[in-house]
């Protein structure tokens, strides 16, 4: 077996956020990237697949670990990686000609030597004619196509793409995606190894020959999938569909686990379940175009169907499980008896059952607690971002909040004061 | 769902309750005292006393003062603003005469005030309070008035079609849309304003025209007195008093503010949870201001009058003639509409024409007035022109030799930009003339003659200016931005030279036009400085206004003013303005 040009070992990273807290965003992470292969790095937001590759880069150094690269340990940025980002990182003042030449600008060549690397990346890229224009004038796929000149001229073997082509339009990212390929196949280049991270089945599952799938809380390596289906792969052959199937057990897995580790029925009871970062007005959404399904829905045509992310309609699903609206046999949802009642009441009916809901949750529970144990039934939101940080060490707190207040909103547990940052408790229903 | 749970009232006093009375008790009895001398019979030199107890009470005069100008300009920024923005033919004679009265130095405005208000209040001391007022209020509106402006053409229009449609009046959309989307500019313009109305306090409260000499009791005064005497500690303590009285504004009043017009901002950004200032907290704890509210809310209701629906009903010779008409909310705001728009039409036309005749009445008195100047006197005023023009020049170079490293250094450390930030908005606030005399002291013992110390006497105030803006800046460059530049691994001075010095541009752009109107103003005291009994001059345009305003040279004052006026303007309309528009389209990143 070659050996592998990057190494990770070890790796853990942990943040800290404004009011100190610490969250831990990567655990245990190990890595071999070998020369020549396309990885795919697919993961749910929050599942650290953006540090990783900052760490790989070098531009982040893990808080634990180490990254090993050509067998040193790398310090500072990494000198056999290039990147791309999402928002083209590109400088309003140079030109594309300009933009592309800063990549090798350290390297001082000669002025000749300079010139022609800098026109055999934008002939790579298709951008030819347009070396003096500046990047207002192009579109969002030709911007990224001087951001992927300007990693290739610097002719380094590892390119890093983070998320390259979701800031894009549906076919442009296509487009794009079918010419960052058929570069790699071309071996035009000696830049042979790619490192991919997205959040699109489809994109990782037509790139990738390894796909690695990431878990959240904190972020890991959940599995890792072969891909020998030769390129360029077909996404309507069976090989190609039996892999996505297979890419969406695995997430359906990470995101919802059909069954859960097992706990002592004494830990389980205590356990607190954190809230998919998902808006309560999506949530309801779900649970009312369920209905329109017959009441029941495969997880990825349903993702197909309303176009959006894989994942994000697995947090859906979530949501709406931990409020008992519908329950996920495999990666099916289907609606359960509440939901039905839910979809057939009106505002009033719908806010009394998820505040019913939430008083089941025990995150809102421990919540609804703190709130009565406190002076007026208030308390500041940054007391409150502390105490989450408690409960789910692992999650970042904010987040947590910021849904929580979404969803006691409508459902008139929890109400929140912007202008004196205190979150209240709604006595409302209590009355009514 | 949304309501809020308001303190609860029935909560006994507490300490919050007892340092909010305090405070008000304390101001109302200075205010007072304050009228009271006001009131009290003229006196044109006010006796100062240097004694450091008496400081306290001249601290808060002068903060009184400030404070009255200060609303004036907020109430002139309002109306003037406003219609500037409102009317295209309006706005052609009102932004230009903004410009001028900008770029006008505080003397320009002094002799006049001062003598027509002594004239118009022979028997008080309140004419002269009053051009005293008007005199800080010359050095504070500008900004204002300008940032109140742009912030109503920047209205997005979406809200001015949604107020259309639900059928708001002018002034429902004054308040309820312009008002709100202005706030933050306004805010942060205030801040520097007031910054702008200290700047001259020594000059504003003390002067002599001609050989009158003119004292109000007052900071400035008493900083003048201990120059006069060469008293160096009372010197010393006024600065220590000024910056107590800067501290103590930010501290009370513009952080409050700021914090609250947080709220006004459009876009959802994702905020950190941002530090509550410690007078809000205070004014949240206590239960004074929610029973206050509470007063005047029942005022309110008790003199609101009965029925918003008023406009719907028919009117009674409707009614009489008993026809059923289709009373719409459409029709009825559309009449509405109607009525207000000849008002609102005839107003801004009004103001247009009488500014047009004050201007023109304004240039023929200023023409008689500057009449006396033979060709001599008009070729010193141009020699002086060009000396106070390169000594501009050379201090913003300075500034910016500096302050744009510096600034950059530190904006791109959130850990720097913590610490210095707070520093470098109270160092620009500060009025660096109070600082003068203590420099023209390390001048004299370094030999350092004036007509190059004066260079270092204007950069000491405006290069915060050049500062404050590369810092803003440079918080501002993208993360990514820098990622891609560090995996590049371009060096350190193409970092600079590529990333770091073009994002800062348009920024450093913005604060030299700020510092270098500054500077021309900053002339009048850099050039002229009185130190111990001595009076040191520089040649330049500022001295000669400075000698010309002491000595009651009016046609010679007024030759300076219409020559600095048209220079600075002229600089601004062709030069700058060019520079600003190449920033803004070359250098400036699309979201």
């Amino acid at each position: 077996m070659e050996k592998p040009i990057i190494e990770l070992k070890g790796i853990n990273h942990t943040f800290t956020l404004s009011q100190g807290q610490k969250v831990k965003v990567l655990r245990d992470i190990n890595l071999n990237l070998f020369p020549g292969e396309i990885v795919s790095i697919l993961g749910p937001s929050g599942s650290g697949k953006s540090t990783c590759l900052r760490i790989i880069t070098g531009l982040l150094k893990p808080t634990t670990g180490r990254v090993i690269v050509n067998g040193h340990k790398l310090e500072g940025p990494n000198s056999t990686a290039s990147m791309v980002f999402q928002s083209f990182a590109l400088l309003p003042w140079l030109t594309v000609f300009e933009n592309v030449a800063l990549g090798i600008e350290p390297l001082a060549l000669p002025e000749e030597e300079l010139r022609r690397r800098a026109r055999k990346a934008i002939d790579l890229v298709g951008l030819e004619g347009f070396e003096e224009a500046y990047p207002k004038e192009l579109s969002g796929g030709m911007k990224q196509r001087v951001g992927i000149a300007r990693a290739l001229v610097m002719e380094r073997p590892v390119l890093c793409l983070d998320e390259p082509f979701s800031a894009l339009d549906v076919l442009t990212a296509e487009n794009l995606r079918k010419e960052v390929l058929n570069l790699w196949l071309s071996q035009k280049t000696v830049t042979n190894t790619l490192v991919l991270v997205t959040h699109n089945v489809l994109e990782a599952a037509s790139l990738g020959k390894r796909i690695l799938v990431m878990g959240t809380n904190p972020g890991h390596i959940r599995v890792s999938i072969k891909n020998d289906l030769p390129y360029p792969r077909d996404e309507r052959s069976s090989g190609f569909r039996n892999l996505v199937e297979n890419i969406h057990d695995v997430i359906t897995e990470a995101i919802n686990p059909e069954t859960p580790e097992w706990v002592p029925p004494a830990l389980a009871a205590s356990a607190i379940e954190a809230l998919p970062p998902v808006p309560i007005n999506e949530v309801i959404g779900l649970v009312e175009f369920l209905q329109t399904q017959g009441g029941r829905a495969d997880s990825f045509a349903l993702a197909q169907t309303l176009a959006k992310d894989f994942g994000h309609i697995l947090f859906l699903a979530k949501a709406a499980e931990l409020l008992d609206f519908i329950d996920t046999p495999r990666h099916n949802i289907v609606l359960t008896e509440l939901g039905r009642r839910f979809n057939a009441g009106d505002v009033n009916v719908r806010k009394r059952l998820v505040h019913e809901a939430l008083r089941q949750l025990k995150l809102a529970q421990l919540l609804e607690e703190r709130l009565r144990g406190a002076e007026n039934y208030t308390v500041s939101l940054v007391s409150a971002v502390e105490a989450v940080h408690e409960w789910l060490p692992n999650e970042n707190p904010n987040a947590i909040i910021d849904t929580l207040i979404q969803w006691g909103r409508y459902g008139e547990l929890f109400g929140y004061n912007d202008d004196t940052k205190e979150i209240y408790l709604d006595l409302g229903q209590e009355h009514a | 769902m949304y309501s809020y749970v308001p303190v609860s009232l029935d909560r006994k006093f507490a300490l919050s309750d007892v340092l909010v009375l305090a405070a008000v008790i304390i101001g109302l009895y200075y205010f007072i005292d304050f009228a009271r001398q006001g009131g009290a019979a003229f006196h044109a030199e006010t006796p100062i006393s240097l004694s450091l107890m008496a400081l306290p009470k001249y601290s808060i005069y002068s903060l009184i003062r400030a404070a009255i100008a200060y609303l004036m300009s907020l109430g002139f920024t309002l109306v003037y603003g406003y219609f500037a923005a409102k009317s295209r033919s309006a706005e052609r004679v009102m932004l230009p005469l903004l410009d001028i009265g900008q770029s006008i130095p505080v003397l320009g405005f002094m002799p006049g005030l001062v003598l027509g208000l002594i004239a118009i209040f022979p028997h008080s001391n309140f004419g002269m309070e009053l051009a005293c007022i008007l005199l800080i209020f010359t050095g504070q509106v500008w900004n204002m008035t300008f940032s109140f402006y742009a912030s109503i053409k920047a209205v997005p229009t979406d809200l001015y079609e949604m107020g259309n449609v639900i059928g708001l009046s002018w002034v429902k959309k004054f308040i309820k849309i312009e008002l709100p989307y202005s706030a933050i500019g306004l805010a942060w313009n205030s801040l520097m304003s007031m910054a702008g109305g200290w700047f001259f306090l020594t000059t504003c409260e003390s002067f002599n025209l001609g050989d009158r000499p003119f004292r109000l009791p007052g900071l400035g005064s008493y900083m003048a007195l201990a120059i006069e005497k060469n008293d160096t500690r009372a010197q010393i303590a006024a600065v220590v008093a000024m910056c107590l009285v800067i501290l103590f504004a930010d501290f009370v009043i513009w952080r409050p503010i700021i914090a609250w017009t947080r709220k006004f901002r459009l876009e959802d950004l994702q905020e950190e949870v941002a530090d509550i200032p410690f007078v809000t907290m205070l004014l949240r704890e206590s239960t004074l201001v929610p029973r206050a509210l509470e007063f005047f809310r029942f005022f309110r209701r008790f003199f609101q009058r009965p029925g918003r629906m008023r406009s719907i009903k028919p009117s009674p010779l409707v009614r009489a003639m008993n026809v059923k008409l289709p009373v719409s909310v459409g029709t009825g705001a559309r009449g509405r509409k109607r009525r207000r728009l000849q008002i609102k039409d005839v107003l801004p036309k009004l103001g247009t024409g009488a500014a047009i005749v004050i201007v023109f009445w304004g240039f023929t008195r200023l023409w008689e007035l500057v009449r006396p100047l033979q060709g001599h006197d008009w070729m010193l005023i141009l020699r002086g022109t060009g000396y106070t023009l390169v000594r501009v020049v050379l201090a913003l170079v300075m500034a910016s030799i500096w302050a744009v490293p510096f600034g950059i250094w530190v904006g791109r450390s959130p850990r720097l930009t913590r610490v210095f930030q707070p520093i470098v908005q109270l160092a620009a606030s500060f009025p660096a003339p109070m600082l003068y005399p203590l420099v023209m002291g390390l001048f004299i013992r370094f030999g350092m003659g004036l007509p190059i110390g004066s260079t270092f006497l204007m950069l000491l105030g405006v290069q915060w200016y050049v500062l404050f803006n590369v810092l803003a800046g440079a918080i501002s460059i993208s993360k990514e931005l820098k990622d891609s530049m560090d995996l590049i691994q371009v060096g350190r001075s193409a970092l600079w030279k590529k990333l770091y010095l073009p994002s800062v541009f348009p920024a450093l752009v913005t604060g030299w036009i700020t510092a270098a109107g500054g500077a021309w103003n900053a002339s009048i005291v850099a050039e002229y400085v009185k130190y111990g009994n001595k009076t040191i001059v520089a040649p330049g345009l500022g001295s000669l206004i400075s000698e010309a305003t002491a000595a009651g040279n009016y046609p010679l004052l007024g030759g300076c003013l219409m020559v600095m006026v048209a220079t600075v303007v002229g600089i601004n309309r062709t030069l700058w303005r060019r520079v600003q528009k190449f920033a803004e389209t070359r250098y400036r990143f699309e979201r």
